[in-house]
């Protein structure tokens, strides 16, 4: 397929790498500076505005079946995918950063208009992700799939969770739960019987909603019901949009810091339960004047990864035991974890997700990226000439295992003996390397 | 400010007002009161003259005149309009010999909606007395100056000024963008609400002139009635109730009730906070009250006779369906609270209004949560959205003068011989516009007893508390005076320029 991505930000560049290796993609941006990103991959890049027909006329866009507008201006964008859609037949998606864009759904509202396809707010998409691990007590990340009937949750195993006492063949774990995979020491695998856990593991659990919630009950005694205390800091868009979605539960009490005080009286202004408190998040008098030791969770989601870094980590010292943190440059996440956050989150990671899983469409779609890339849950249709056969019978992998078999509007989790037929959808959860190898099993033809 | 624009826009509303007399000097006729009629036809004929005189010797012609209508020009104007209608509507009183003290008293407390009288033997006044009391109060309720901006072409523009000077609620509450239209819209819901009153209360036995007069204090929030006993003069509980209803209506902003109507919506009414708080106050008030009363006389008869108080009150009507004055402490210290309360914004009661107690609650928690979070964005908030600081502070300084106006007044009529009781509720009545206190003062009484001086005391109090204090005391800031001239040199000055500039057309 031809693809063409205006600008080359986080957004674009990422975009590009993921999709290079199977696509024709062209790259355009007005900056020749951003040009050095993609030198080293296997695009085409332009020098030029997304809103030029000459340029967009230079990348072929009579042909192209995608067009991507991620330039960091709403309007540019809307401009852009409407010239695209006027000049070629180019399916489009279109990023934007503020709501007024959007209808009352939430959705594109009245830009198809404009010939936009799809509309992408990964400031909103960021918001709902942190808002899921927010409400999950004690996980690290929380997925929800299907329309909602398959659940993902991570947890970092404490010592003395319940969890390490024995082999994972001794432990009665919730009906309709899986452990689908292990992260030790930097590697993810997925556990056989015999792997017995241990403290500081991550592990990933997927299941059906009611068996989640046993999960949680069990990893996290005592703590459904009361009240959670959540301290935002940054009331940029992430923040607010965040603040709104969590001001929706009535068990969580809300705080936003913000260092602007205009832009703290217009989040008073306009949201309703939460404490808007004016002040710098990064500094430690007043984090500790406003107690936010006593925060639950402890969310920094400022524009800016040093003092985000500095926020949460302060945040940690004084006692937070659950630290999310957004982060803008893609390099920094794995690094954030390593040194004691919780969770690290970029607003670019869950609007690539999503455009991949829209441009990759049909038999397979990629439903969720976790540990930073290390793996994915694909949704599969099995392809007719699969041969049917008992789980069991397919051998354990290290890297990949079927979470999930979906049938009708519920989820199975599979046992040994549960059956994978022809037409079957299913869930199914793989390190990043077995991904393609995963889908051509199931479906005969690469992700 | 300039005098002689006040003066002319002062005799372009006077003279207007002198048509009403008709409306009163035709029921005199028509009840064959022939010495009541000739009350009404000189006052009608003093009052044509007056505002032509003051017209005239205001001197520029209205269009250009009031089209410049500054903030403090309009203030004053409406707050020298009152006083000067209330003298001249006083005359019919005056004619037929009620002594000069008793007929201003009467005549401010009808167009301010008050509904305090001094008359004390209700058979030595005509029905066309009567009747012209009940309209003074129509014609106060939703003010006699927004009646005169949406029938007067030339008020287009300065109308606006004059508008919110005599309704100046906390915000300015608008149905149509034109404040001509405006005006016409909201007074024609209320003429509507005033014709089915009518309606519902002729069909429930009253004749028609005891109809048309209840109806119009009721929607007027006035509460004089011709019946010297006032509603329970009747002893008719379907009257009771229809009161009831229509006391609500009046206590409830006009403003919204004609969007709510005109749009179908009722999600609205529910929807505002004020609307919300004021029903709320009713129901508690009225709870309260049964408990206090207890139900010796049934529950419904009890549960009426708490809800017709507490609503006659708290929209500053003050009808009575009992005497109230033989109540228990108890009882009667949940009206007085209801007292310093009063309707929404926008409606035809008076007092400090529901929505200036909401705000000024908020702000209060507001301040006391700051203590706790010294760095906090604290807004106080109203139907979701943020109250601007000036009008906080506007909120705060109109308690604070309310309060001053409300002290001051209670010492003098205490002063003066009454009892505390009786001052301080004859004050708050006065300047809540709400009628009858207790004691002295009573539902069954009447303030004729009082010291002249303290009579005067409260008519002003009346016209301070009609107009909410502000309108009031910002005219009387000496600046005000200070920077006064007759004519318009700014005027001129500016055309000069103009002519300066070479803009001025040959």
């Amino acid at each position: 397929m031809r693809i063409v991505i205006a600008g080359g930000g986080q957004v674009g560049s990422s975009l590009a790498r993921a999709l290079a290796a199977s696509h024709e993609v062209f790259v355009i941006d007005h900056d020749p500076e951003v040009a050095d990103v993609f030198q080293a991959m296997d695009v085409e890049f332009l020098v030029g505005s997304g809103t030029s027909e000459e340029v967009l006329g230079r990348a072929g866009i009579a042909q192209c079946d995608f067009f991507v507008a991620a330039t960091g201006l709403d309007e540019v964008n809307i401009v852009g995918c409407a010239l695209a859609s006027r000049l070629g037949r180019a399916e489009t998606v279109c990023l934007v950063s503020r709501p007024e864009f959007l209808g009352a759904a939430g959705t594109g509202g009245r830009l198809g208009a404009f010939g936009i396809s799809r509309v992408v707010w990964p400031e909103a998409q960021l918001a709902a992700d942190i808002e899921r691990i927010v409400t999950a007590p004690g996980a690290i990340d929380a997925e929800v799939f299907a329309g909602g009937i398959v659940r993902l949750l991570e947890y970092r195993l404490a010592a003395g969770s319940p969890l390490t006492a024995t082999t994972l063949g001794g432990l009665r774990l919730p009906r309709g739960s899986l452990i689908v995979a292990v992260k030790r020491a930097g590697r993810i695998f997925v556990p056989r019987g015999s792997t017995r856990l241990q403290a500081a593991d991550k592990v990933i659990v997927m299941g059906t909603p009611e068996a989640m919630h046993a999960v949680e009950a069990l990893l996290n005694p005592g703590r459904a019901g009361s009240r959670l205390l959540v301290t935002i800091i940054g009331g940029g868009d992430v923040g607010f949009q965040l603040a709104q979605r969590l001001e929706q539960t009535p068990s969580i009490d809300l705080r936003v810091l913000e260092r602007d005080a205009d832009r703290g009286t217009m989040l008073a202004g306009r949201l309703s339960r939460t404490l808007v408190l004016n002040g710098d998040g990064t500094d430690l008098e007043f984090l500790e004047s406003e107690n936010v030791g006593r925060s639950d969770v402890l969310v920094s989601v400022i524009d800016n990864d040093e003092r985000n870094l500095l926020a949460s980590l302060l945040g940690r010292q004084l006692g937070v035991p659950k630290v999310i943190t957004r982060v803008g440059r893609p390099a920094n996440l794995r690094l954030f974890e390593r040194v004691g956050i919780d969770v690290a989150i970029s607003a670019r990671g869950a609007a690539v997700a999503s455009i991949l899983h829209h441009i990759t469409g049909g038999a397979t779609s990629l439903l969720a990226i976790v540990e930073h890339g290390e793996a994915r849950v694909f949704e599969l249709v099995v392809s007719p000439s699969f041969e049917p056969r008992e789980l069991k019978d397919m051998g354990a992998a290290e890297d990949a295992i079927v979470a999930a078999i979906l049938r009708g509007n519920r989820a199975i989790v599979p046992r040994g003996d549960d059956r994978i037929e022809p037409g079957d959808r299913i869930v199914v959860f793989c390190t990043q390397d077995a991904a393609d190898r995963v889908c051509t099993f199931f479906t005969g033809a690469a992700s | 400010m300039r005098y002689s624009l006040v003066v002319h826009v002062c005799g372009v509303l006077v003279r207007l007002f002198g048509g009403m007399f008709l409306a009163p000097l035709a029921v005199a006729l028509y009840y064959r009161e022939f010495e009541d009629a000739a009350g009404f036809a000189v006052a009608a004929i003093v009052t044509l003259v007056v505002g032509h005189l003051m017209r005239r010797a205001g001197g520029t012609s209205a269009e250009e005149a009031v089209e410049r209508m500054r903030r403090v020009e309009g203030l004053a104007v409406v707050a020298a309009a009152w006083l000067l209608i209330a003298h001249l509507a006083a005359i019919p009183y005056a004619w037929i010999g009620v002594g000069p003290i008793d007929a201003l008293f009467e005549s401010m407390s009808g167009l301010t909606t008050t509904g305090a009288t001094v008359f004390k033997d209700f058979s030595a006044f005509g029905r066309g007395i009567f009747f012209w009391r009940s309209m003074t109060q129509w014609l106060g309720g939703m003010g006699v100056i927004a009646l005169f901006v949406a029938v007067l072409p030339r008020l287009a523009i300065g109308g606006r000024e004059l508008f919110f000077a005599e309704a100046p609620g906390p915000s300015e509450d608008k149905v149509s963008p034109q404040i001509r239209r405006t005006a016409a819209l909201l007074w024609r819901l209320y003429a509507g609400l005033t014709v089915l009153q009518v309606g519902a209360l002729w069909l429930a036995g009253l004749s028609l002139f005891d109809a048309v007069c209840h109806a119009m204090t009721t929607l007027a929030a006035g509460g004089f009635s011709p019946h010297p006993q006032s509603i329970a003069g009747y002893q008719n509980p379907a009257v009771e109730w229809i009161i009831i209803v229509f006391m609500f209506l009046a206590g409830a902003n006009f403003a919204l009730q004609y969007r709510a109507l005109s749009r179908r919506d009722w999600r609205m009414l529910v929807a505002d906070e004020e609307l919300r708080v004021y029903a709320g106050i009713v129901v508690a008030a009225t709870l309260l009250l049964v408990l206090a009363l207890g139900a010796a006389g049934g529950v419904v008869p009890t549960v009426r006779t708490a809800l017709f108080q507490v609503l006659s009150i708290l929209t500053t009507t003050g009808y009575a369906s009992v005497d109230f004055q033989l109540w228990s402490e108890q009882a009667k210290m949940v009206l007085l609270v209801l007292m310093f309360i009063g309707g929404c914004a926008g409606s035809a009661g008076g007092g400090p209004k529901v929505v200036r107690h909401i705000v000024l609650a908020r702000y209060t928690l507001q301040s006391l949560r700051r203590t706790l979070h010294p760095r906090a964005v604290l807004p106080v908030k109203l139907g979701g959205r943020v109250v601007p600081e000036s009008i906080l502070q506007v909120v705060v300084v109109f308690f604070l003068f309310y309060l001053l106006v409300f002290s001051l007044c209670a010492v003098i009529v205490v002063a003066l011989g009454a009892d505390i009781m009786t001052g301080v509720t004859a004050t708050i009545a006065s300047l809540g516009n709400i009628g009858p206190g207790f004691n002295e003062v009573g539902p069954m009484a009447h303030y004729g007893d009082l010291h002249p001086v303290s009579r005067v005391a409260l008519i002003l109090a009346m016209w301070i508390g009609r107009l909410e204090v502000l309108t009031v005391l910002v005219v009387l800031r000496p600046e005000v005076w200070r920077s006064g001239q007759w004519t318009a040199k700014g005027r001129s000055a500016a055309r000069e320029a103009m002519a300066e500039a070479g803009d001025t057309p040959a």
